[in-house]
């Protein structure tokens, strides 16, 4: 039964083999070639909607801050301090924005960066992976909140006490908004930094101890010297949260467009850029002189971040290489 | 350097990493631990009989017939803090009591002329009733007590007189009595003073009980309804009992804060008392339950988010995020596809790379102007809709936003299945695209559900983009995608800066932004437990 069973089937099989050649013929061939080639590039057209999309920001902000840009000097838009988009006539002085975005950024990184590289040579270095399993999950559900939470807490908790405890005359300043932000900009800066200390060779390490080194002597004569690129990176993408970040500083930093005097006082209130579109845009009618700078701020920041974002992309194709080159 | 030294310093280094790690986690349990512990407290917490009438006014839940019975027992309980106020605002009103007497007279006069007496008798009783007004009206005005006395004692002596029976002048004796007796016990020197005081206090009353009985009902929804939480009563009960004011004291540059006790304030008086018993009996007025209000998350709110809760501002938020879904899925995952099955390494890809990871360094700002610019007045006109922002902008802005997530994500799911399924898939005849199929996305699945909760939870929590393309603080339930919503994360902002009425309900506030962030922390919990699922899956064996 089963052997006529076998034979049947491999009659059948081989009928259709002779039915169906295995060499296609110039129909199919070409049926295969176009799906193919359709298939791959409609899979590409796909896949560049993220290339579209940075193109049509960047045209759309373009094209709404050209008119703006045309009719005001640039120069003086960058250079003068006064920005009162109400008054007549309106001036559009962008400098107290950008030295306000500065002094938040600056300060918040003046805290997160020492923060960040020590928790990342912590978490890759000094303790075991289970102690490492545990506290990276905390350090992303910090990542994980969103902003206006932060902002809630920075505006509702941290500004009153500030206020109560510290005896500055607002709550809602620039180290309120800068402390937030080091908070904010932390879990990047250590995911960074500690992907890219981790990625340095177990070779440097043992030739480093084997030298009698010790483990501090390590890591800052040896790690973060070969691990610098990635480094610099990882404080590049920290502060470019810290500069796009919008509702923290908006909640947070008192949005007084002025230049704090004496230059050191953190405790002033300042405005930054994105706290200024985001509060302006509301309260401008669309197309008008206000609403053009606000994208003309917009500009700005979309330049200045996607320089840098090029600068980060710079230095960690470097560790890449360079880490790829030392094996 | 000395060994020991640099042993020293090693350990000292080590010290302060695990310092800045504890700080870290302290850092985030000091933000974390208050936001939550108040936003509990907005679903969990003690009420009072006015949250079960306002619930029942507003919301239409609630046993009625027991509320009838709370409201008569606390309507009771009230009513003698209501008698003593009034009482004593018999003797300090006096301009009310001058009205009311004259009204009384009038009122005597014509009872008087229905009762058939002979012409004689009804000027003689007249003529009296006359004298009583007169002498009450000079006693209510004098500041002497003792002409007021005299004045009383004179009405009073025609206590017994049977001439005014069938008549409302027994009236007149009550309201001279309960005057003689607060004269009595009252310091008329501080009169204004008492005045201004009862205000503050029936003021107060007003906001711990509501209304009081009787009188028109508010407007608002916010002048309804009494203190509906304990907490908020007993602050208000601690505002009765203590008169706090800024005070300025020699030696100190600055305001001092002091605290004065009212009932000092009213000593001697008739109001006295009422200190004392509002303070032990106030479970009688208020009826404190401990109450589960779970329709938080679903309930309306009235404007300012004083009652109710916050369920369009969910609604809005799981609409956004779950369109959002739709737009970036299949892209991301078509995308993330292509750069690591289906492509050579090659300029193009590189430009792509470049791209998504600009895409991701966009501030979100920028994103909010984006959808402003393109979405709302150049794609909605173009299609024939009207240009105003809306759910389908907001959530097109957000899923442009949150693409290089779901691309990278995606990514490095496909990368992890072992080459030796499509190795497997391969040797069997099947082509690159049907193992991708058939093979590569079924097992990348779980990975690509993690991205997916990440971009959801990313979404939910943004701000910034949907400022200018579909979010408002306030509004009615969107009825379709082409209407603006209330979301989560604009009415926490909204809550905490813009609006003057939240302020006087920080459990809303708190609860507003506790359940953003818990939405929030539970999508990155689901996207954890998945991956460390799908991480034994693929490698456990």
């Amino acid at each position: 039964m089963n052997d006529a069973k076998l034979n049947m089937a491999a009659i059948s099989a081989a009928d259709a083999l002779k039915r169906q050649p295995l060499v296609l013929n110039y129909k199919q061939e070409l049926g295969k070639f176009l799906a193919h080639h359709i298939g791959q590039a409609a899979l590409l057209l796909i896949t560049c909607t993220s290339v579209f999309s940075v193109l049509l920001i960047f045209y759309f902000i373009i094209k709404e801050a050209f008119p703006f840009l045309q009719q005001f000097s640039i120069i003086e838009f960058l250079t003068s301090i006064g920005w009162y988009p109400q008054a007549h006539p309106p001036q559009f002085g962008a400098l107290s924005l950008i030295a306000g975005s500065f002094y938040v950024t600056i300060t918040a990184m003046i805290i997160a960066v020492p923060a960040g590289i020590f928790a990342a040579v912590f978490l890759s270095d000094i303790v075991s992976f289970k102690v490492q399993s545990i506290v990276k999950p905390i350090i992303e559900l910090l990542a994980a909140i969103p902003s206006v939470a932060y902002g809630f807490f920075a505006c509702l908790v941290f500004a009153p006490w500030m206020q109560r405890h510290l005896g500055f005359s607002t709550g809602v300043n620039a180290l309120n908004a800068s402390i937030i932000l080091a908070v904010m900009a932390l879990p990047t800066i250590i995911s960074v930094a500690q992907d890219s200390i981790s990625a340095v060779g177990r070779e440097l390490r043992e030739a480093s101890y084997g030298l009698g080194a010790t483990r501090m002597e390590t890591i800052f004569k040896v790690l973060i010297p070969a691990a610098h690129s990635g480094i610099i990176a990882a404080v590049i993408l920290g502060m470019m949260r810290a500069i796009g970040e919008t509702m923290v500083v908006w909640m947070a930093s008192g949005n007084a467009a002025k230049i704090p005097s004496p230059w050191w006082d953190l405790t002033q209130s300042v405005r930054t850029m994105t706290a200024t579109i985001a509060g302006d845009m509301g309260e401008t009618a669309k197309g008008s002189e206000h609403y053009r700078a606000l994208f003309a701020i917009g500009l700005l920041l979309l330049i200045t971040t996607l320089a840098m974002n090029l600068l980060s992309e710079y230095f960690l194709s470097r560790t890449i290489t360079k880490s790829r080159g030392r094996k | 350097m000395r060994v020991e030294l640099r042993c020293c310093l090693d350990k000292f280094f080590t010290a302060l990493t695990w310092l800045i790690i504890f700080a870290i986690i302290i850092v985030l349990l000091l933000i974390l631990g208050p936001i939550l512990s108040k936003g509990t407290s907005a679903v969990l917490f003690t009420d009072t009989v006015e949250f079960r009438k306002m619930q029942v006014a507003l919301f239409s839940r609630g046993n009625e017939k027991q509320l009838f019975a709370e409201k008569n027992q606390t309507a009771a309980a009230r009513q003698k803090v209501y008698d003593a106020i009034d009482n004593f605002k018999n003797g300090i009103d006096t301009k009310a009591l001058t009205e009311k007497v004259r009204n009384l007279y009038r009122r005597c006069g014509q009872e008087l002329r229905a009762k058939n007496l002979s012409n004689q008798q009804y000027t003689e009783i007249r003529a009296i009733l006359k004298d009583i007004r007169d002498r009450l009206e000079i006693a209510f005005a004098s500041n002497d007590k003792n002409k007021i006395l005299e004045n009383i004692g004179y009405v009073i002596q025609y206590r017994q007189d049977e001439r005014f029976n069938g008549t409302s002048a027994h009236e007149f004796f009550t309201i001279a009595e309960n005057f003689s007796k607060s004269v009595e016990n009252t310091d008329l020197a501080k009169l204004s003073e008492y005045t201004k005081e009862l205000q503050e206090v029936e003021n107060l009353l007003t906001q711990l009980f509501g209304p009081r009985p009787g009188l028109p009902s508010a407007a608002t929804a916010i002048n309804q309804f009494g203190a509906t939480r304990l907490d908020l009563a007993q602050s208000l009960l601690d505002k009765i009992l203590w008169k706090e004011q800024w005070v300025t004291k020699e030696n100190q540059k600055s305001l001092v804060k002091t605290r004065t006790s009212r009932s000092q304030g009213f000593a001697g008086t008739q109001i006295e008392p009422i200190f004392e018993y509002l303070k032990n009996d106030l479970d009688k007025m208020m009826l404190p339950k401990f109450k589960f209000y779970w329709q938080y998350f679903i309930d309306d709110s009235t404007p300012g988010h004083y009652f109710g809760g916050i369920g369009p501002e969910i609604l809005g938020t799981l609409l956004l995020t779950l369109l959002s879904m739709v737009f970036v899925i299949p892209l991301g995952v078509i995308s993330a596809a292509y750069l690591t099955e289906f492509s050579s390494d090659n300029l193009i890809i590189k430009i792509i790379r470049i791209c998504i990871n600009s895409l991701a360094g966009v501030p979100s700002i920028i994103f909010g102007l984006f959808g402003l610019a393109f979405f709302v007045l150049f794609l909605l006109p173009a299609f024939g809709f009207a240009s105003k922002p809306c759910i389908l902008t907001a959530s097109m802005t957000l899923s442009i936003l949150t693409l290089p997530v779901m691309i990278r994500s995606s990514e490095e799911a496909i990368k992890a299945v072992p080459a030796t399924y499509k190795e497997a898939s391969l040797a069997l005849g099947a082509g690159k695209f049907k193992t991708f199929i058939l093979v590569t996305l079924p097992a990348a699945l779980p990975g690509i559900l993690t991205g997916v909760i990440l971009s959801l939870s990313r979404v939910a929590g943004e701000t910034a983009p949907i400022l200018f393309t579909g979010a408002v603080a306030l509004g009615p339930v969107p009825r379709s995608i082409f209407d603006s919503t209330r979301t989560l994360s604009y009415g926490s902002y909204d809550m905490a800066v813009g609006d003057r009425l939240a302020m006087m309900v920080p459990h809303n506030q708190y609860g507003m932004v506790a359940s953003l962030i818990l939405l929030v922390l539970c999508l990155n919990a689901m996207a954890i437990i998945l991956r460390t699922k799908l991480f034994k899956r693929l490698h456990g064996h």
